[in-house]
């Protein structure tokens, strides 16, 4: 969780976050939805490097849909090896709805965990109140699901030590601090390093950052001994103006860059044991 | 109530898919996949309360009736 992790050598953990449930295939058409369409990427992913997969539900119309968490976990199992499987708990929907989409059969390996909410438009507001998110953390923790609590900002950190303080988690924490526009952690190196500062002892670090922000300040995470997530649900452009063609096109070219960096990427049993999963 | 001017469809202009995808004849355009949630009225929303196309689309009909 520092710089000399990283001159250390610690290993990198890489998350692909295939689709997510903001955008459709009608703003990039390479954006997979349906179940095979997933595994199929997140195939593609793990034989160049990803450890982790993020993966949302779509009904038919690409809609959102937790109950379709089912398909895509049976269909990402049937075609990968070994990748670990983080299931949503965001989104919009209501809390059973994100209850449904971990009580998967064989449970999922990691599930994410909204430290708050966050605005979508002029009149979303996602439903992480504190409640909530202690429902979620406690069906987590009896099914042996392991959380990746998801700071959108600096104040979901102050939420992340009151959730500590439940004894509902384990360590090592696993903590995504996310950078972009709106309610999230406005995007820049000074703030990364803020955060990483602040970050609860025993936490491991992955970081996200939307858009044009995913090729730097993942790098920049690598550096200062954190994890990274990249893919199309945070990021539809390969370089300005030119829409990724995939997935594995984003995951090719950070599995290049934490090569150059001189850094080894986590195989899934590397990533299970840095985290503390069974 | 699912919005009155949400439809499904397959093709615009711009696009051409193999399966309906919901569609804002206000817009002209594809929705999102959370702001198709307020087209439905699904979990708590309505689209009438939360819908800030559909209230410009009513607010331009009525400018339109006067």
């Amino acid at each position: 969780m520092s710089y000399q992790d990283y001159l250390d050598d610690k290993k990198v953990i890489l998350t692909v976050a295939t689709t997510g449930g903001i955008h459709g295939k009608n703003v990039n058409p390479n954006l997979p939805e349906q179940p095979d369409e997933i595994a199929e990427h997140v195939a593609a992913c793990e034989d160049l490097g990803a450890a982790i997969c993020h993966v949302h539900g779509r009904n038919e119309h690409g809609e959102n849909d937790a109950s379709r968490l089912q398909a895509v976990n049976d269909a990402i199992r049937e075609r990968c090896d070994d990748i670990i499987i983080q299931n949503t708990t965001g989104g919009q929907s209501t809390l059973e709805a994100r209850i449904e989409g971990i009580r998967t059969d064989p449970a999922p390996d990691m599930a994410s965990l909204d430290m708050g909410p966050f605005n979508r438009g002029d009149h979303i507001i996602t439903e992480h109140n504190r409640h909530n998110i202690r429902t979620l953390a406690r069906e987590m923790k009896e099914r042996g699901i392991k959380p990746e609590l998801e700071v959108f900002n600096n104040g979901h950190l102050n939420e992340v030590y009151r959730l500590i303080e439940t004894g509902l988690l384990e360590e090592p924490y696993y903590i995504n601090l996310i950078f972009g526009s709106g309610t999230f952690t406005m995007p820049s190196p000074e703030n990364v390093l803020n955060l990483v500062r602040n970050l609860p002892e025993n936490s491991e670090f992955n970081l996200l950052a939307t858009g044009p922000h995913q090729l730097p300040l993942t790098t920049l995470s690598a550096i200062l001994g954190g994890h990274i997530r990249v893919g199309m649900e945070d990021n539809l452009y390969y370089r300005r103006g030119q829409p990724a063609e995939s997935n594995a096109q984003l995951v090719e070219r950070t599995a290049k860059i934490v090569d150059l960096l001189e850094c080894d990427l986590a195989t899934p049993d590397d990533a299970r044991e840095i985290l503390g999963m069974d | 109530m699912t919005c009155p001017r949400l439809e499904y469809r397959a093709e615009n202009d711009e696009h051409e898919f193999d399966h309906l995808r919901p569609y804002c004849t206000v817009t002209d355009e594809f929705v999102s996949p959370m702001k198709a949630d307020i087209c439905n009225d699904r979990f708590d929303f309505d689209h009438e309360d939360h819908c800030e196309v559909f209230q410009a689309a009513v607010e331009a009909a009525a400018a339109d009736d006067d």
